[in-house]
């Protein structure tokens, strides 16, 4: 019962939290603090699905060249995107009128393909591919192996949010990636795509487009674009985010572009929270 | 939208879609998939039920028991998807955790141990019904089997976001915990009912423990109980984003499991308690 633990042990936190309510403002002020960094010197990397891996060994095998030449500089955690399959998979699901939360499994799926792929790519090097319920042994595989793969996808299955606008869900494999980072206090995240960082629409669309490399969260949103480089949802927990205030945005198929990126220099575009 | 008129066929292998080359973050594109086919509700006679950690189960033989006889009663007649919060143990682990600096993913795992504990007794008691706790693993995924095989299943209330909880507005507490989890497998799976047990009548304009002159609130809309302002809301805060956002399930029912008969007349859709609707 509740008595049994309103003992000395509790600090006043521990008091308030116990008694009080989980919605009250002034004792959430209460539980602020500082925050340890649990895998400081990691670097969260992302590979883009539609953007990388779907362009096959052209733009795959560079990249993880790259990530190999790296390994005695950095570790990496790295996240995969979904891709073509998973537009596919949400089209058909869109057609049969599925909720979001089965298409957030489908796109899981999809991602976990792409990660075992990428891990047996680099395998030879005895860098393994975990799932959620692996993330214990991260640390171990980036002390000893130096990078671990997993499916960028946020393991939320059929508790995917739905999105205010239409039914793909909201959550995917660029905001699993960022909640990696922030979570573990990681030293970068960065994302791989296919184009050189943040245009004010899709270069791919819009010849027009203009290239951004640096630009805040707030005047980001500011501009309202129709289009973006990362999910939108990104920036709204970049907002509230401890660690993890800023994330870059860089083209994986130019040669050079992630090593400079693990190397804290500016390349492609820096999104900062502050 | 991608025009091959335009442009020509890129380096990047595409399958054939509604979606192909699409970017999922256009707004143009996001717009395009709220299409008019309805969507489909894959369990819509189930209700789910939450039964409040620290409001009920924490206190033990003076509330659950009681609780235990009438859920028996409802169950020779109704799918229930049964759900716990964490409780004072939650509030514990939480208190420790953030003395030692854990960030809101870690606090958002370490709580799922304390509901699943939960839904363990739960389960005991239910256990001659053949109603039981189900790994969070698999519920999700066999979820429509349990249910065609058992009267009900029981499963911790919080949703799977672990490590991937997203950091609070204010704080370090996840914002998504039980009674949002139970209220997101609802809209998910189309059930016919959200219901919330607690250990208060329902939602009233001030705390009615400190303020006798608390009015009680029977039924109101999300956007007019945010401009009410209230100091504290009697469930998970970040229900009122997800009722806005929600497709299927457009409302929850609050109500005091001290008077467990009330849960039978709210799952025969009556408003015993307060409900809380989507505008």
């Amino acid at each position: 019962m509740m008595e049994g633990m309103s003992g000395d042990l509790l600090t006043e936190l521990g008091k308030n939290l116990v008694s009080g309510s989980l919605s009250d403002r002034d004792l959430m002020r209460q539980t602020v603090g500082p925050v340890e960094r649990i895998l400081p010197e990691a670097n969260v990397v992302k590979i883009g699905g539609q953007s990388l891996i779907d362009r096959g060994r052209a733009a795959v095998f560079p990249v993880l060249d790259e990530i190999v030449a790296n390994l005695p500089r950095h570790r990496m955690i790295l996240g995969t995107g979904a891709g073509t399959r998973a537009r596919h998979a949400y089209s058909v699901a869109i057609d049969l009128g599925l909720p979001t939360g089965v298409m957030s499994v489908l796109g899981t799926f999809v991602s976990m393909q792409n990660a075992r792929m990428i891990h047996y790519l680099l395998a030879r090097h005895g860098i393994p591919f975990i799932e959620p319920a692996q993330f214990p042994q991260l640390p171990l595989f980036l002390a000893e192996r130096r990078a671990a793969v997993f499916f960028g996808m946020p393991p939320y299955t059929f508790w995917q949010q739905n999105p205010a606008i239409g039914r793909i869900p909201p959550h995917r494999t660029d905001t699993g990636s960022y909640l990696v980072s922030e979570v573990f206090g990681t030293r970068s995240m960065i994302y791989i795509k296919d184009e050189d960082g943040l245009y004010t629409a899709d270069p791919k669309k819009d010849r027009h487009a203009k290239f951004i490399p640096k630009i805040t969260v707030a005047e980001l949103k500011a501009k309202d674009l129709g289009d973006l480089v990362v999910e939108r949802a990104v920036l709204d927990l970049m907002e509230r985010a401890v660690h993890q205030r800023s994330i870059r945005v860089i083209n994986g198929l130019v040669p050079g572009n992630l090593t400079r990126a693990l190397n804290g220099e500016d390349v492609g575009t820096l999104i900062s929270a502050d | 939208m991608y025009d091959e008129t335009t442009h020509p066929p890129d380096a990047r292998h595409h399958l054939a879609s509604l979606l192909m080359r699409e970017s999922l973050i256009d707004k143009q594109v996001v717009a395009a998939t709220e299409t008019r086919t309805p969507l489909l509700r894959m369990l819509p006679e189930a209700h789910v039920v939450k039964i409040g950690g620290r409001s009920i189960v924490d206190q033990g033989a003076t509330a659950l028991p009681a609780l235990v006889t009438v859920l028996g009663e409802v169950l020779k007649t109704q799918k229930l998807i049964l759900s716990t919060g964490g409780g004072v143990r939650t509030r514990h682990v939480f208190s420790i955790g953030i003395d030692l600096g854990l960030p809101t993913g870690v606090l958002a795992q370490l709580a799922l141990a304390d509901a699943l504990g939960n839904a363990h007794i739960l389960g005991a008691l239910l256990s001659p019904l053949g109603v039981v706790a189900i790994p969070p693993e698999m519920f999700g995924h066999l979820l429509p089997l349990f249910l065609h095989s058992a009267p009900g299943v029981i499963f911790n209330g919080d949703p799977p976001y672990s490590l991937w909880e997203h950091p609070p507005e204010i704080g370090r507490i996840p914002p998504h915990r039980t009674d949002a989890g139970s209220y997101l497998l609802a809209e998910c799976f189309g059930c016919a009912n959200v219901i919330l047990v607690k250990d208060v009548d329902g939602l009233y304009d001030a705390d009615p423990k400190t303020h006798a002159d608390a009015r009680f609130i029977p039924e109101i809309g999300v956007a007019e109980l945010r401009a009410m302002n209230l100091e504290t809301l009697p469930f998970d805060e970040v229900l009122l984003d997800l009722l806005e956002r929600s497709r299927l399930v457009r409302r929850f029912q609050l109500i005091n499991g001290l008077h467990p008969e009330r849960l039978a007349r709210a799952i025969a859709g009556e408003n015993v308690g307060t409900i809380i609707h989507a505008d």
